[in-house]
């Protein structure tokens, strides 16, 4: 492409871009793989499956979708010079937008399994203003582009002009020992503690849109008991084979979890592998995924807490996650930057060390919070159930006054949630873990509160107690750090404390 | 406080014509407890909520309180703030009042702010806060 003339004053003269053409293919592609649906739908429904018909519409569809993906990609250009980035993008509205070196969070490259093909990488420029897709986003580059347009980013944030490190190629410095990595026998462990039932939920969701292939009326129960055979044919059946039956469904719904957890995980996390990256600025590196290759560089820096996550049967087996807190989320929505999915403890402790966080001494004594962080949950969810169950049973059928029962379990879980709900605090970090079934760590070095609330509801005025909520930079704004149910005074002790620690002249960034 | 009593009571008020024609509720059965309880809301909360409203400029950092029933209690400490600003409304400007507003960097309270301060002391306020911050603190 007409590249030749850049490097040269790379001032506000540098040459305007363009993605790289392949991207059209890889974008109409997608667009239309979104669309085929529609059209196989239309194939069976207005075209009473003429296929000439289908034909005809499925070409006017692919000219379209390719005629405007390649308007669009002819209407995009990108300009990088020495500080900045400029974006100017719209057919219609067109839109020119710049982003500062300066202001640039994180840089991910993501390849999915058809760029990868093409030998195309996006790049994600995070600036941590607002949502995802606020940022820039180059979709699609040449690969030797992206990693050159990274560099060049990291270089300028590292302080450093760009032709003085053009020499050293980072990507062989960072082949070095990686400081995390997972092998195929990890992941598979970290894919038997997924359990889960997407893989369930998507069967269903795939039988529920492709419904007008079945015969009329297949998912309507009274098709089915009609065509079952007489009653007395299932009551024939001996005990013991009804009962291999009933655990036979149990079983089968397991294994499709555990498969599906472990399959999730696999394209998830395959190949995953944390490294130590020292251009200037130390960041960790992390590449990960089987089908969507990410690798994604967050300055250390900018970490603010670790959460070291866990659940009742993995803490027995001594496997963790282990996450950051930082600027901007991660991809796919989630708050927290993962860097290694299921690790021992003493595997995490030299990627702890890294950023300065340290874990918390054996000898270090976690309180627990008062008791009314429980009971008075307890006592809600007990007179709700009992309104509900006196309800239907009364109105419906007494049979429902069973429900009753399980408040047995919710009160179980709400006193084993009450019981790791502990805090700590020593000279520069807070410990607060939370949950049972979600047990998490977080560990919040002192000097990254930016806030600290004291708050009573009417609820807590007669008990005298509250909650302090301690505001971070990133994460989850709809669950904040918090310490719910903690005395009054014990609160007010708590906060003075923490507040002579960062008040003091700070140390470190 | 004042406009949402009478949102409250304007939907009393059809609450109360749309019982009585279908059901023929005796009059005021809606009506008397929702006058009550917006009397409540325009006489009462007002001045409860506002001496709940404090604030306390410290060497290093700023608390505010604020809330009569869910009550908090927030300090942001001078060098974790990120930039300020001093707002005013059309009906605060009448009475020459100011909203000064701290942003911080955390997620949770980015954004905290503390209403009704004359504009002077505002400013005042601004000032020695722009002074403790520090760049780079995240």
């Amino acid at each position: 492409m007409n590249e030749d003339t850049a490097g040269l004053t790379a001032q506000d003269t540098a040459p305007f871009r363009r993605l790289h053409p392949l991207s059209i293919l890889m974008k109409s592609t997608t667009m239309l793989g979104r669309n085929i649906i529609a059209i196989i739908v239309l194939h069976f429904s207005l075209f009473d499956r003429n296929i000439a018909y289908t034909l005809l519409a499925a070409l006017a569809l692919i000219t379209l979708v390719a005629g405007v993906t390649a308007l669009i990609w002819s209407r995009f250009t990108y300009q990088v010079t020495d500080r900045e980035i400029r974006i100017k993008s719209g057919l219609l509205n067109r839109n020119n937008r710049s982003i500062p070196f300066d202001r640039i969070q994180d840089v991910s490259l993501e390849q999915n399994l058809f760029s990868r093909f093409l030998r195309l990488m996006t790049v994600k420029l995070e600036t941590g203003a607002g949502g995802g897709d606020d940022d820039g986003q180059l979709d699609a580059l040449a690969r030797p582009d992206a990693e050159m347009l990274r560099d060049t980013i990291r270089d300028y944030k590292a302080g450093f002009s760009a032709d003085e490190t053009a020499a050293d190629d980072p990507l062989v410095a960072a082949e070095a020992p990686p400081l995390f990595a997972m092998d195929n026998r990890r992941i598979l462990i970290a894919g038997l503690f997924n359990f889960s039932f997407v893989l369930l939920a998507i069967f269903g969701a795939v039988a529920q849109n492709l419904d007008f292939l079945l015969p009329d009326g297949f998912f309507d129960p009274r098709r089915w008991i009609e065509a079952l055979p007489e009653q007395e044919a299932i009551n024939s059946i001996s005990s013991e084979i009804r009962i291999i039956g009933a655990l036979a469904a149990i079983l089968s719904l397991v294994t499709i979890g555990l498969v599906s957890g472990i399959v999730a995980t696999f394209v998830r996390e395959y190949g995953f592998r944390l490294d130590l990256v020292d251009t200037g600025q130390r960041g960790f590196r992390r590449r990960r995924g089987l089908f969507t290759r990410t690798d994604m560089v967050m300055p250390i820096h900018r970490v603010q807490a670790a959460i070291l996550q866990t659940g009742p049967v993995r803490a027995c087996f001594g496997w963790y996650h282990l996450k950051f807190t930082s600027l901007a989320g991660d991809a796919n929505g989630e708050t927290d930057h993962s860097a290694a999915p299921c690790a021992r403890l003493a595997e995490i402790d030299p990627i702890l060390d890294q950023c300065g966080i340290h874990q918390a001494p054996l000898d270090l004594e976690f309180g627990r919070v008062n008791p009314a962080f429980w009971w008075r949950k307890a006592v809600f969810a007990g007179l709700i159930i009992t309104a509900i169950a006196l309800g239907t049973g009364f109105f419906l059928h007494p049979g429902f006054q069973a429900i009753s029962l399980l408040a047995l379990p919710v009160l179980l879980i709400l006193f084993l949630n009450w019981r790791h709900h502990q805090y700590a605090l020593d000279d520069s970090q807070i410990y607060v873990r939370s949950g049972w079934w979600r047990r998490k760590l977080t560990i919040l070095p002192l000097r990254k509160i930016q806030s600290i609330d004291i708050s009573q509801s009417p609820l807590d005025h007669p008990l005298d107690l509250a909650t302090i909520t301690l505001g971070i930079a990133g994460g989850s704004a709809i669950r904040p750090l918090k310490i719910e149910a903690i005395g009054f005074a014990k609160a007010m002790d708590l906060r003075h404390r923490l507040l002579s620690r960062i008040t003091m002249p700070p140390t470190a960034g | 406080m004042i406009i949402r009593a009478a949102i409250l009571l304007l939907v009393a008020v059809v609450a109360e014509i749309a019982l009585r024609l279908q059901l023929g509720v005796e009059p005021g059965m809606v009506l008397i407890p929702v006058i009550l309880f917006a009397a409540l809301i325009v006489f009462i909360l007002p001045g409860r909520i506002y001496r709940r409203w404090g604030y306390d400029m410290g060497d290093e950092q700023l608390r505010i309180l604020r809330g009569f029933l869910w009550r908090t209690d927030t300090i942001v400490p001078f060098n974790r703030i990120q930039h300020i600003d001093v707002a005013q409304g059309p009906l605060q400007r009448l009475f020459g009042l100011s909203t000064l507003i701290v942003h911080t960097a955390g997620t949770h309270n980015s954004i905290v702010t503390l209403p009704g301060l004359a504009t002077a002391n505002a400013e005042e306020m601004r000032d020695t806060i722009k002074d403790h911050i520090r760049q780079d603190m995240i």
